[in-house]
Protein backbone atom coordinates (compact mmCIF):
# COMPACT_ATOMS: atom_id res chain seq x y z
CA UNK A 1 0.00 0.00 0.00
CA UNK A 2 2.64 2.33 1.15
CA UNK A 3 4.37 1.20 -1.70
CA UNK A 4 2.55 3.18 -4.44
CA UNK A 5 2.07 7.00 -5.54
CA UNK A 6 -0.43 9.03 -5.09
CA UNK A 7 -0.59 10.88 -8.55
CA UNK A 8 -3.63 12.60 -8.00
CA UNK A 9 -6.67 12.84 -5.10
CA UNK A 10 -9.11 14.59 -6.24
CA UNK A 11 -12.10 15.80 -3.45
CA UNK A 12 -14.89 14.04 -5.73
CA UNK A 13 -13.67 11.19 -3.56
CA UNK A 14 -11.40 9.26 -5.90
CA UNK A 15 -7.54 8.94 -5.87
CA UNK A 16 -4.80 7.53 -9.07
CA UNK A 17 -1.90 5.90 -7.44
CA UNK A 18 1.26 4.45 -9.40
CA UNK A 19 1.99 1.01 -8.15
CA UNK A 20 5.82 -0.33 -7.95
CA UNK A 21 5.73 -1.78 -10.94
CA UNK A 22 4.69 1.85 -12.88
CA UNK A 23 0.55 0.45 -13.88
CA UNK A 24 -1.97 2.90 -12.83
CA UNK A 25 -5.13 2.45 -10.64
CA UNK A 26 -7.66 4.04 -9.43
CA UNK A 27 -9.14 3.87 -5.89
CA UNK A 28 -12.98 5.61 -6.29
CA UNK A 29 -15.51 5.70 -3.05
CA UNK A 30 -18.92 4.68 -4.09
CA UNK A 31 -22.02 3.62 -3.08
CA UNK A 32 -24.97 6.11 -1.45
CA UNK A 33 -25.57 6.54 2.41
CA UNK A 34 -22.57 3.38 2.77
CA UNK A 35 -19.89 4.00 0.90
CA UNK A 36 -17.11 1.73 0.67
CA UNK A 37 -13.83 2.06 -2.11
CA UNK A 38 -13.56 -0.77 -5.32
CA UNK A 39 -10.22 -0.29 -7.31
CA UNK A 40 -9.72 -0.47 -10.54
CA UNK A 41 -6.54 -0.86 -12.64
CA UNK A 42 -6.46 1.50 -15.88
CA UNK A 43 -5.36 -0.59 -19.17
CA UNK A 44 -3.57 1.14 -21.70
CA UNK A 45 -6.05 2.83 -23.42
CA UNK A 46 -7.17 4.22 -19.87
CA UNK A 47 -2.98 4.86 -19.15
CA UNK A 48 -2.93 6.78 -21.59
CA UNK A 49 -5.61 9.08 -21.82
CA UNK A 50 -4.62 9.71 -18.13
CA UNK A 51 -1.44 10.62 -19.18
CA UNK A 52 -2.89 12.84 -22.27
CA UNK A 53 -5.89 14.63 -20.46
CA UNK A 54 -4.84 14.66 -16.40
CA UNK A 55 -7.50 15.43 -14.27
CA UNK A 56 -10.15 15.62 -17.29
CA UNK A 57 -10.14 11.73 -18.21
CA UNK A 58 -9.97 11.06 -13.85
CA UNK A 59 -12.87 12.62 -13.26
CA UNK A 60 -14.74 11.14 -16.49
CA UNK A 61 -13.30 7.47 -15.04
CA UNK A 62 -14.38 7.82 -11.48
CA UNK A 63 -17.67 9.04 -12.41
CA UNK A 64 -18.54 5.73 -14.65
CA UNK A 65 -17.23 4.08 -11.24
CA UNK A 66 -19.28 5.63 -9.54
CA UNK A 67 -22.28 4.96 -11.56
CA UNK A 68 -21.68 1.21 -12.42
CA UNK A 69 -19.36 0.11 -9.28
CA UNK A 70 -18.88 -3.45 -11.08
CA UNK A 71 -17.62 -1.84 -13.77
CA UNK A 72 -18.19 -4.68 -15.88
CA UNK A 73 -16.13 -6.54 -13.40
CA UNK A 74 -12.64 -4.82 -13.47
CA UNK A 75 -13.78 -3.46 -10.07
CA UNK A 76 -12.14 -4.81 -6.79
CA UNK A 77 -14.13 -3.64 -3.42
CA UNK A 78 -11.38 -2.49 -1.05
CA UNK A 79 -9.90 -3.18 1.61
CA UNK A 80 -8.74 -6.44 0.43
CA UNK A 81 -9.02 -8.97 2.64
CA UNK B 1 -21.13 39.68 14.02
CA UNK B 2 -20.57 36.57 16.61
CA UNK B 3 -22.82 38.27 19.09
CA UNK B 4 -25.16 38.04 16.85
CA UNK B 5 -24.56 34.93 15.56
CA UNK B 6 -24.83 33.72 18.61
CA UNK B 7 -28.05 35.56 19.58
CA UNK B 8 -30.04 34.04 16.60
CA UNK B 9 -28.24 30.31 16.98
CA UNK B 10 -29.67 30.93 21.12
CA UNK B 11 -32.81 32.43 19.46
CA UNK B 12 -33.28 29.28 17.35
CA UNK B 13 -32.42 26.90 20.35
CA UNK B 14 -35.25 28.50 22.51
CA UNK B 15 -37.44 28.44 19.58
CA UNK B 16 -37.12 24.26 19.43
CA UNK B 17 -37.24 24.01 23.08
CA UNK B 18 -40.52 26.06 23.36
CA UNK B 19 -42.00 23.42 20.57
CA UNK B 20 -40.88 21.04 21.78
CA UNK B 21 -42.23 21.85 25.03
CA UNK B 22 -45.46 22.65 23.76
CA UNK B 23 -45.26 19.48 21.36
CA UNK B 24 -45.74 17.87 24.78
CA UNK B 25 -48.93 20.01 25.92
CA UNK B 26 -51.14 18.86 22.77
CA UNK B 27 -53.60 16.62 22.46
CA UNK B 28 -52.15 13.61 20.21
CA UNK B 29 -52.49 10.71 21.68
CA UNK B 30 -53.14 8.27 18.97
CA UNK B 31 -49.67 9.20 17.94
CA UNK B 32 -46.10 8.44 19.04
CA UNK B 33 -44.23 10.21 15.75
CA UNK B 34 -42.38 13.68 16.53
CA UNK B 35 -43.57 16.43 15.65
CA UNK B 36 -42.01 17.74 12.41
CA UNK B 37 -39.78 21.35 12.79
CA UNK B 38 -41.78 24.11 10.24
CA UNK B 39 -38.52 25.27 8.44
CA UNK B 40 -37.96 24.10 5.51
CA UNK B 41 -33.86 22.65 4.78
CA UNK B 42 -34.11 23.58 1.42
CA UNK B 43 -34.22 28.12 3.05
CA UNK B 44 -30.13 27.02 3.78
CA UNK B 45 -29.28 26.45 0.47
CA UNK B 46 -28.00 28.64 -2.04
CA UNK B 47 -29.84 29.66 -5.38
CA UNK B 48 -28.26 26.56 -7.79
CA UNK B 49 -29.22 23.81 -5.08
CA UNK B 50 -32.85 26.08 -4.47
CA UNK B 51 -33.24 25.62 -8.33
CA UNK B 52 -31.72 21.95 -8.23
CA UNK B 53 -34.40 21.50 -5.53
CA UNK B 54 -37.32 23.11 -6.90
CA UNK B 55 -36.91 21.37 -10.24
CA UNK B 56 -36.64 18.17 -8.20
CA UNK B 57 -39.96 18.88 -6.17
CA UNK B 58 -41.78 19.50 -9.39
CA UNK B 59 -40.54 16.10 -10.78
CA UNK B 60 -41.79 14.28 -7.67
CA UNK B 61 -45.22 16.40 -7.24
CA UNK B 62 -46.98 16.21 -5.51
CA UNK B 63 -44.41 14.85 -3.07
CA UNK B 64 -41.41 16.52 -2.36
CA UNK B 65 -38.43 17.64 0.25
CA UNK B 66 -40.55 18.50 3.15
CA UNK B 67 -42.87 16.05 3.03
CA UNK B 68 -40.42 13.74 2.87
CA UNK B 69 -38.58 15.11 5.71
CA UNK B 70 -41.62 14.98 7.93
CA UNK B 71 -42.44 11.42 7.18
CA UNK B 72 -38.50 10.00 7.21
CA UNK B 73 -37.02 12.19 9.10
CA UNK B 74 -39.07 14.00 11.51
CA UNK B 75 -36.33 14.54 14.05
CA UNK B 76 -34.00 16.16 10.69
CA UNK B 77 -31.13 13.77 12.08
CA UNK B 78 -29.17 12.19 9.75
CA UNK B 79 -26.15 9.25 9.25
CA UNK B 80 -24.58 7.40 7.04
CA UNK B 81 -21.91 4.64 6.95
CA UNK B 82 -18.28 4.49 5.04
CA UNK B 83 -15.54 1.86 5.59
CA UNK B 84 -12.95 3.23 7.91
CA UNK B 85 -10.52 2.97 5.33
CA UNK B 86 -12.05 5.27 2.49
CA UNK B 87 -12.85 7.50 5.58
CA UNK B 88 -9.07 7.77 6.77
CA UNK B 89 -8.16 8.06 2.92
CA UNK B 90 -10.84 10.87 2.00
CA UNK B 91 -11.60 12.39 5.15
CA UNK B 92 -9.27 12.26 7.45
CA UNK B 93 -5.83 12.19 5.60
CA UNK B 94 -7.17 14.91 3.03
CA UNK B 95 -8.64 17.33 6.27
CA UNK B 96 -11.51 18.04 4.90
CA UNK B 97 -14.33 20.25 5.71
CA UNK B 98 -17.28 18.89 4.44
CA UNK B 99 -18.07 15.03 3.89
CA UNK B 100 -19.33 14.26 0.30
CA UNK B 101 -18.08 14.43 -3.43
CA UNK B 102 -16.90 17.88 -3.82
CA UNK B 103 -17.04 19.69 -7.42
CA UNK B 104 -16.98 23.31 -7.79
CA UNK B 105 -20.26 24.56 -6.46
CA UNK B 106 -20.81 22.02 -3.71
CA UNK B 107 -19.81 18.91 -1.62
CA UNK B 108 -22.82 16.11 -2.16
CA UNK B 109 -23.68 13.39 0.57
CA UNK B 110 -26.53 10.97 0.09
CA UNK B 111 -27.90 9.85 3.84
CA UNK B 112 -30.47 8.25 5.34
CA UNK B 113 -32.45 8.40 8.72
CA UNK B 114 -30.32 8.09 11.48
CA UNK B 115 -32.98 6.09 13.47
CA UNK B 116 -32.55 3.35 11.13
CA UNK B 117 -28.68 3.40 10.58
CA UNK B 118 -28.02 3.58 14.70
CA UNK B 119 -31.41 0.43 14.68
CA UNK B 120 -29.49 -1.51 12.09
CA UNK B 121 -25.93 -0.75 13.49
CA UNK B 122 -27.66 -2.07 16.87
CA UNK B 123 -29.09 -5.22 15.71
CA UNK B 124 -26.16 -5.96 13.92
CA UNK B 125 -23.30 -6.22 16.71
CA UNK B 126 -21.91 -9.41 17.59
CA UNK B 127 -20.84 -10.59 20.85
CA UNK B 128 -17.13 -10.02 20.31
CA UNK B 129 -18.09 -6.21 19.77
CA UNK B 130 -18.01 -6.21 15.79
CA UNK B 131 -20.89 -6.31 13.52
CA UNK B 132 -21.98 -8.50 11.29
CA UNK B 133 -22.75 -7.35 8.15
CA UNK B 134 -25.10 -10.12 6.68
CA UNK B 135 -27.27 -8.79 9.29
CA UNK B 136 -26.62 -5.10 8.61
CA UNK B 137 -27.30 -5.57 4.97
CA UNK B 138 -30.72 -6.93 5.82
CA UNK B 139 -31.50 -4.42 7.91
CA UNK B 140 -30.80 -1.66 5.41
CA UNK B 141 -32.25 -3.33 2.36
CA UNK B 142 -28.50 -3.42 0.98
CA UNK B 143 -25.79 -6.33 0.17
CA UNK B 144 -23.89 -7.54 2.51
CA UNK B 145 -20.90 -7.28 1.01
CA UNK B 146 -21.27 -3.27 1.33
CA UNK B 147 -20.81 -3.67 5.14
CA UNK B 148 -17.80 -5.79 5.37
CA UNK B 149 -14.60 -4.74 8.03
CA UNK B 150 -14.46 -1.80 10.29
CA UNK B 151 -17.03 0.74 9.36
CA UNK B 152 -17.47 4.54 10.38
CA UNK B 153 -20.81 5.63 11.18
CA UNK B 154 -21.62 9.25 10.88
CA UNK B 155 -24.92 11.32 12.41
CA UNK B 156 -25.78 14.55 11.76
CA UNK B 157 -28.88 16.92 13.05
CA UNK B 158 -29.67 18.85 10.36
CA UNK B 159 -32.15 21.31 11.83
CA UNK B 160 -29.59 22.49 14.03
CA UNK B 161 -26.99 22.90 12.28
CA UNK B 162 -28.66 24.40 9.28
CA UNK B 163 -27.54 22.12 6.55
CA UNK B 164 -29.10 22.25 3.05
CA UNK B 165 -30.63 19.32 1.68
CA UNK B 166 -32.91 18.30 -0.90
CA UNK B 167 -34.12 15.32 -2.74
CA UNK B 168 -31.45 13.68 -4.86
CA UNK B 169 -31.69 13.71 -8.76
CA UNK B 170 -30.06 11.61 -11.32
CA UNK B 171 -27.04 14.18 -11.73
CA UNK B 172 -25.75 14.22 -8.90
CA UNK B 173 -22.30 13.25 -8.25
CA UNK B 174 -21.81 9.85 -7.26
CA UNK B 175 -25.10 8.56 -8.34
CA UNK B 176 -24.92 4.85 -8.70
CA UNK B 177 -27.13 4.09 -12.00
CA UNK B 178 -29.07 0.74 -11.85
CA UNK B 179 -28.32 -1.94 -14.30
CA UNK B 180 -30.56 -4.20 -13.21
CA UNK B 181 -34.74 -4.45 -12.13
CA UNK B 182 -33.05 -6.54 -8.89
CA UNK B 183 -30.21 -3.85 -7.86
CA UNK B 184 -31.14 -2.85 -4.44
CA UNK B 185 -28.71 -0.09 -3.58
CA UNK B 186 -28.65 1.91 -6.94
CA UNK B 187 -30.18 5.28 -6.98
CA UNK B 188 -33.93 6.01 -7.77
CA UNK B 189 -35.59 9.33 -8.13
CA UNK B 190 -37.69 10.31 -5.48
CA UNK B 191 -36.09 10.12 -2.08
CA UNK B 192 -35.66 6.36 -1.99
CA UNK B 193 -32.94 3.97 -3.02
CA UNK B 194 -34.08 1.09 -5.24
CA UNK B 195 -34.32 -0.73 -2.46
CA UNK B 196 -36.59 1.36 -0.95
CA UNK B 197 -34.44 3.22 2.22
CA UNK B 198 -35.61 6.56 2.66
CA UNK B 199 -32.58 8.95 1.07
CA UNK B 200 -31.99 12.86 0.88
CA UNK B 201 -29.07 14.74 -0.56
CA UNK B 202 -27.09 16.95 1.78
CA UNK B 203 -25.37 19.72 0.76
CA UNK B 204 -22.38 20.93 2.43
CA UNK B 205 -22.37 18.94 5.63
CA UNK B 206 -19.54 20.20 7.77
CA UNK B 207 -17.38 17.65 9.14
CA UNK B 208 -16.59 19.45 12.31
CA UNK B 209 -20.46 19.74 12.96
CA UNK B 210 -20.67 15.70 12.73
CA UNK B 211 -20.77 12.95 14.61
CA UNK B 212 -18.27 9.91 14.15
CA UNK B 213 -18.73 6.92 15.86
CA UNK B 214 -16.84 3.19 14.82
CA UNK B 215 -18.31 0.11 13.95
CA UNK B 216 -15.81 -2.32 14.58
Amino acid sequence: MSDEEVLLQSPLLYRVLRGRDGGLSIEVVVGGFVQFEVRVRLNAEETESFQKEGRAFADRLAQAIMANPPFGGRSVKLPVS
Amino acid sequence: MNFISRALVLGSLSTVVGCASMKGGTKTPDTTEPKPSTASLVDYCDDTQKAISKEADTLASPYGIDQHLDKNFPDRKVSWLMTDSAYQKFVVQTGAKNFGRCNDTACYLFAAPSASIHGAVEKAKTADGKHDPAVLGQALGLPAKNFEGPLRMMTLDLGAQKVCTRLPVDADPGVWKCQTPEDTDCFKFGGYTSGGAPEVMVINAPVADTQVAEIP
